[in-house]
């Protein structure tokens, strides 16, 4: 099974991107996702402006679990939420059902998109097929 | 995935692929530093305070949740995440 990713010039380099539908009931959330496919990064984080564009409440988040630890995130360090049972939905293509980390720290002037982690690749047992010269990325079962 | 979120995510993967294909003439046209909301596939709203373009998407009785919005950074600068 092959999930196709989307290869775009952002932000300074070339990033294999995907977009979703981010579904969860409590805190209510749906809504539309543009995320970058992050290896580098062993969690899925939930940009701050995607974050506001949903409008989840900072009270809504405190009935969330808290992760233990800060995530260097947007350039510091963080504490994030933990939104357990979010559903994302991409497309005809693929759904899961996975833990997505929220940072509830605000930072000043943060723009950082949301970052699909190796998380995502470990649960649904996919590897990346990333062809920057091509401009081909895709995600793949690797069973 | 039922129809009425097929389409909605596709409307959003419009916008998306817009403002990718777009983005040398978003950055040449006065919105470098300002997040910019796509519609059907043209800007509708920008400001350097994302709050503010969520505000004016909903004026417009749009939901922000599923509006394409993006920070357009300027030429040359490079993102590291």
């Amino acid at each position: 099974m092959r999930l196709p990713l989307q290869v775009h010039l952002f932000a300074g380099g070339l990033r294999a991107m995907t977009r979703f539908l981010l579904i969860s009931k409590e805190p209510h959330i749906f809504g539309s996702i543009e995320a970058i496919v992050d290896t580098g990064s062993p969690t899925t984080v939930l940009g701050s402006p995607d974050l506001k564009r949903m409008r989840v409440s900072q009270i809504q988040l405190q009935k969330l679990e808290s992760r233990k630890e800060q995530i260097a995130y947007g350039g510091g360090l963080v504490k994030t939420k933990i939104l357990n049972g979010a559903q994302l939905k991409f497309g005809d293509y693929f759904e899961c059902t996975m833990p997505i980390q929220i940072p509830v720290d605000e930072i000043k002037d943060c723009n950082q998109p949301t970052i699909l982690g190796v998380d995502f690749m470990i649960q649904n047992k996919f590897k990346l097929v990333f062809d920057p010269i091509k401009k081909e990325a895709y995600f793949e079962s690797s069973e | 995935m039922a129809n009425q979120e097929l389409k909605l995510l596709e409307d959003f993967e419009k916008n998306s692929r817009w403002f990718h294909k777009n983005i040398d003439e978003l950055q040449k046209n006065n919105f470098v530093g300002k997040f910019v909301a796509i519609d059907n596939e043209k800007p509708i709203a920008s400001n350097k305070d994302i709050n503010i373009v969520i505000k004016t998407i909903e004026k417009d009785g749009k939901n922000p949740s599923l509006i394409f919005i993006e920070f357009v950074h300027p030429k040359g600068f490079t993102l590291l995440l």
